[in-house]
C-alpha cells in the first residue's frame, strides 16, 4: 500500500473531463514551452481513491462479447482496469504531476488477481504512482491500482473493508521528456532476439478496434480512436489500444480465468490499425497439478516484428 | 368444431396405427450397465427481454456449465462428453457446446457436441448420453440446454440471401451487377425466427388451442393447474429445493416468470390470446401458456463406478427413453400429442403402469398440452383404437404432477428445459428413497415442436 496522503474523491471522475484537463495541460505547456523548470522531478505523495464503485452490467457485457469472453458474472481482470482507470488518470492529471498525460506509452502491464470479483460487488478503488525513472527516450512512471471490497463496513474509509482482491500496475513512457535530476542515459536496451515461432492463432483487427474498445472501456485517447485524431498527437495511423490486446488474450490464454493469478505483458511495438497479428499461446508444466503458467507473444506476420510478450501465471 | 370433431381420437382414417402399443415388449433381458444423475445446474430463467436480454446463447450455456463444474469440482476434469443444445440457434454457433466448454474452467481435452430436437432438446440429450454411459463407451458426461428469445439469431431475406451468395460466385462486373439487381425493397426485411409450424404456418399456441378445444379441456381446469404450477414452485424455493440446483446470474437469484401471489380470480381476469376463432370459447390466456423465456440448464450424468470414484452423489437412475412423433400436418392429432403415444410405449417395454410411478414430470408448454394428455390417457376409445390398449391407459394422481411447479410458473427456454426436469426429479427422487420397498420412480414427458415427444423414467439412488 502507498504513503501518502490519501484523497477521497466523492465519486468516480468522468474520464472524458479528465481528457479535457489533461489536453488544456498540455497546450498550457505548450504555450509555456513545455516542463516547467524548476520543478522537481517527483511524484506527487499522494493516493486517489473511490468508494462504493459499481459495475455498470450493461457495459461489461459489452466488454465481455467485444473481448471474445462468455458474459459471465464474475468480472474480468483487464474490465477491473477499465473500471479503475478514471481513478488511475486523476492521479496523472494532477498540477503536480510531473509527467504530461496525453501522449503517454503504455510500456508494461501486470496485473494480480486474488480472487474473482462479481460485478454486483460494491468496491473501493485506489490508485497512487511511484517508481518515477528515467528511460532512453523519457521519463516513465509506475501508476499502481488497488482494488478492495467496499461493503461500507465499520472500519474507517479509508481502509477500505477487506484485502486487496486485485492489483495492477501500469507503467507509462513519457516520450521527450527528460526531467532534471533523473537519469536519463540509461542503455537502450538491444532490440530482444525474435524468430518468429508458429503461431497457434491469427488476429484480424479492423480499423474500428480503437473505437469499439473506446466505447467499453471509456478510454477514448485520441491515438486509438481514428487516423486522423491519432495524427494530431504524432502517430502516423490510429493505434489499438494496448489493454484491448492484453484482456483479449487473457481472454484466450485463461478461459475461464484461474481464481487467483498474475498477468504480465510488454509492450514493444504498437500496433497500427488494421492490423494482422500472429499469436502463439504455450503452456508450461502444470503446477501442483492445477492450472499451468502461459506465455504468449503477438507480431506481425509480414514484418516478423514482436508488438507483445507476456505470460500468466496461478498464484 | 365440426371439422376438429373428424380428426378426434379414434377417428376414422385409412392409415395403420403405427403408434400403437408393441404387444411384445422388446426390451433386452439384460443391460450393460446403469446411468446415473450426479446432479445438475441452472441459472434462473428470465423472462424474453429481461436479465439476459443481452446474454448469448453461449454466455447463459457457460453461466449453467461454470455453476456446474464449481458444484462438483471438475475443473480441469476431461468428462467423456458434453452434449447441448439450443433450439433458436445462429449458425455461428454451429459448435455451442464445445464453445462454451473451452470457455469453462473442464479441461480442454473435454469433447462435445450440439444437438437440436426442439423442446426435447434437453432430455434427449440426457437420453444420449446416458445411452453412452450404459454402453461403456463413456464414464461421464454432461447434458445440457440453452435457450434465448431476447437474443434470437435473425437472418436476412431469402431473396437478399440467394443475391448475395450469388453475388459471391459472381466474376464479372456484368454477373455482380446481376446479381445485385436481383435485390428488391422487400428482400432487406430481416427474417426473424417465430414459434410457429413450417408445414402450417400455425404457431404453437393455434395448435394447441385446437387440441385444447377437441379434448374440451375448459379455462378453469387449465388455470387451476397454472396457479398450481406457481404454487408448487414458490414453496420449492422457499424450502430451499433449488439451492443446490441453481447458480445465480446476471441479478437473477429465482425465476423472473414465477408470480406466487397469483390466485384464479387474477388468472380469471386474463383474456385469451390463442384459439380465438373458438370466440367465447376460447381458453388459452398468457397465464395458461408459457411465456417466451431465456435460460440454460446442464445435468452431470455418470456410471455409478465413475460416481463412486469421484465421490459424488448418485441421485437417480436413467432408466430408459423413448421417443415418438404424431402425424399433426393431416390433423390425425394435436401437435404436442407425441407423448400420449411415447408414455404408453415406454411404459410397456419396462412393464409398468402409470400407478406405478410416484412423480410424473410433464412439461407444461400450455396447460392444455398437459391436461389434453392426461385426457387422452384417461379415454377408452383412444386406448382402445389409438394405443391398441384393452381400454384407457390410465389416470394419474394429480397430487404426484409437477409437484415442484413447471414451465408454466418458471418459464420455458425450449431446449433448457429437459435438464431442469431431469436434476428437479433425480434430487426429489433421490429426497424420496424407497415407496413401498421399491426405488421412487418418476416420469417425464416432453412435447416439441413437428409433432414430437420424448419420455423418459427415472428411479431414485
Amino acid at each position: 500500500m502507498s504513503g501518502g496522503v490519501v484523497t477521497i474523491l466523492p465519486e468516480m471522475p468522468s474520464l472524458s473531463r479528465l481528457y479535457l484537463t489533461a489536453a488544456a495541460a498540455a497546450a498550457k505547456n505548450r504555450m509555456l514551452g513545455g516542463h516547467q523548470p524548476g520543478q522537481p522531478a517527483e511524484l506527487p505523495q499522494a493516493s486517489h481513491e473511490v468508494h462504493s464503485v459499481l459495475a455498470d452490467v450493461a457495459r461489461l457485457t459489452e466488454y465481455q462479447h467485444l473481448l471474445g469472453g462468455s458474459a459471465r458474472d464474475v468480472m474480468p481482470a483487464g474490465f477491473i482496469h477499465t473500471l479503475a482507470f478514471p481513478v488511475a488518470m486523476s492521479l496523472m492529471v494532477r498540477e503536480d504531476f510531473p509527467l504530461p498525460l496525453l501522449g503517454m506509452i503504455h510500456l508494461q502491464n501486470r496485473i494480480e488477481q486474488f480472487e474473482p470479483i462479481l460485478y454486483a460487488q460494491p468496491l473501493a478503488i485506489r490508485a497512487w504512482a511511484t517508481e518515477l525513472t528515467g528511460h532512453r527516450a523519457g521519463t516513465q512512471v509506475d501508476v499502481v491500482v488497488e482494488v478492495r471490497a467496499d461493503d461500507g463496513g465499520t472500519r474507517p474509509r479509508s481502509e477500505g473493508n477487506g484485502s486487496c482482491l486485485w492489483r495492477g500496475i501500469s507503467t507509462y513512457l513519457a516520450k521527450g521528456i527528460f526531467l532534471p535530476g533523473l537519469d536519463k542515459s540509461i542503455e537502450a536496451r538491444p532490440a530482444p532476439d525474435f524468430a518468429a515461432p508458429d503461431p497457434t492463432a491469427l488476429w484480424r483487427l479492423g480499423p474500428d478496434v480503437g473505437r469499439s474498445y473506446a466505447a467499453v472501456s471509456g478510454d477514448f485517447n485520441p491515438i486509438h480512436l481514428s487516423a486522423l485524431s491519432a495524427k494530431v498527437l504524432g502517430m502516423r495511423r490510429s493505434i489499438a489500444h494496448g489493454m484491448y490486446l492484453a484482456s483479449r488474450v487473457l481472454t484466450e490464454v485463461g478461459s475461464p480465468e484461474p481464481d487467483a493469478f498474475s498477468a504480465d505483458i510488454s509492450f514493444e511495438a504498437p500496433v497500427f490499425l488494421p492490423a494482422t497479428l500472429a499469436l502463439r499461446i504455450g503452456d508450461g508444466p502444470a503446477v501442483d497439478g492445477g492450472s499451468s503458467r502461459s506465455e504468449y507473444e503477438g507480431w506481425n506476420p509480414r514484418t516478423g516484428r514482436r508488438h507483445f510478450s507476456g505470460s500468466v501465471s496461478p498464484l | 368444431m365440426a371439422e376438429a370433431d373428424h380428426v378426434l381420437p379414434g377417428g376414422s382414417t385409412d392409415r395403420p396405427e403405427a403408434n400403437q402399443v408393441p404387444t411384445e415388449p422388446s426390451r433386452p433381458a439384460v443391460l450393460p450397465r446403469k446411468a446415473v444423475v450426479v446432479g445438475g445446474n441452472r441459472i434462473p430463467f428470465a423472462r424474453s427481454g429481461g436479465s439476459y436480454a443481452h446474454s448469448s446463447n453461449q454466455d447463459m450455456l457457460t453461466a449453467a456449465l461454470d455453476g456446474l463444474v464449481a458444484r462438483f469440482g471438475l475443473a480441469d476434469q476431461r468428462i467423456g462428453e458434453v452434449a447441448a443444445g439450443a433450439v433458436l440457434k445462429h449458425s455461428r454457433d454451429f459448435n455451442l457446446t464445445r464453445e462454451a466448454v473451452l470457455g469453462s474452467a473442464l479441461s480442454p481435452e473435454t469433447p462435445a457436441y450440439d444437438l437440436q430436437q426442439a423442446c426435447a432438446t434437453g432430455l434427449e440429450t440426457v437420453l444420449g448420453l446416458a445411452n453412452k454411459i450404459k454402453l461403456g463407451q463413456i464414464e461421464s458426461g454432461i447434458a445440457g440446454g440453452v435457450d434465448s428469445a431476447s437474443d434470437a439469431p435473425i437472418a436476412v431475406s431469402e431473396g437478399l440471401r440467394a443475391a448475395l451468395l450469388d453475388l459471391s460466385r459472381a466474376k464479372t462486373l456484368r454477373q455482380k451487377l446481376a446479381a445485385v439487381a436481383k435485390i428488391r425493397p422487400k428482400d432487406l426485411a430481416p427474417d426473424a425466427p417465430s414459434t410457429s409450424e413450417p408445414r402450417t404456418g400455425l404457431s404453437m399456441g393455434e395448435h394447441q388451442a385446437q387440441t385444447t378445444a377437441q379434448w374440451k379441456i375448459g379455462r378453469e381446469e387449465q388455470d387451476r393447474l397454472a396457479l398450481a404450477s406457481h404454487r408448487n414452485l414458490a414453496a420449492a424455493y422457499d424450502r430451499g429445493f433449488f439451492d443446490d440446483l441453481m447458480t445465480p446470474y446476471r441479478g437473477l437469484t429465482r425465476d423472473a416468470n414465477l408470480r406466487a401471489d397469483t390466485s384464479m380470480e387474477k388468472l380469471a381476469k386474463l383474456s385469451p390470446v390463442f384459439g380465438k376463432n373458438f370466440g367465447s370459447e376460447a381458453t388459452m390466456t398468457a397465464g395458461n401458456s408459457t411465456p417466451l423465456t431465456d435460460g440454460a440448464s446442464t445435468v452431470l450424468l455418470g456410471s455409478e463406478e465413475w460416481a463412486r470414484s469421484q465421490d459424488l452423489p448418485l441421485l437417480a437412475e436413467i432408466v430408459d427413453g423413448e421417443a415418438a412423433a404424431v402425424d399433426f400436418v393431416h390433423g390425425k392429432d394435436g401437435l404436442l400429442m407425441a407423448p400420449a403415444f411415447a408414455v404408453p410405449r415406454l411404459l410397456a417395454r419396462n412393464s409398468l403402469t402409470l400407478a406405478d410411478f410416484d412423480f410424473f414430470e410433464i412439461h407444461e408448454a400450455f396447460a392444455g398440452t398437459v391436461l389434453s394428455t392426461l385426457a387422452a390417457w384417461e379415454d377408452e376409445e383412444f386406448g382402445r383404437s389409438r394405443l391398441g390398449l384393452d381400454g384407457a391407459l390410465g389416470t394419474i394422481d394429480r397430487r404426484k404432477l409437477n409437484v415442484n411447479g413447471s414451465s408454466l410458473a418458471a418459464g420455458h427456454p425450449f431446449a433448457a428445459t429437459g435438464g431442469r426436469i431431469v436434476a428437479s426429479l433425480a434430487k426429489l427422487l433421490h429426497e424420496t428413497g424407497t415407496v413401498g420397498g421399491r426405488p421412487a420412480r418418476g416420469l417425464i414427458s416432453i412435447c416439441a415442436a413437428g409433432g414430437q415427444g420424448v419420455v423418459a423414467i427415472l428411479e431414485a439412488r
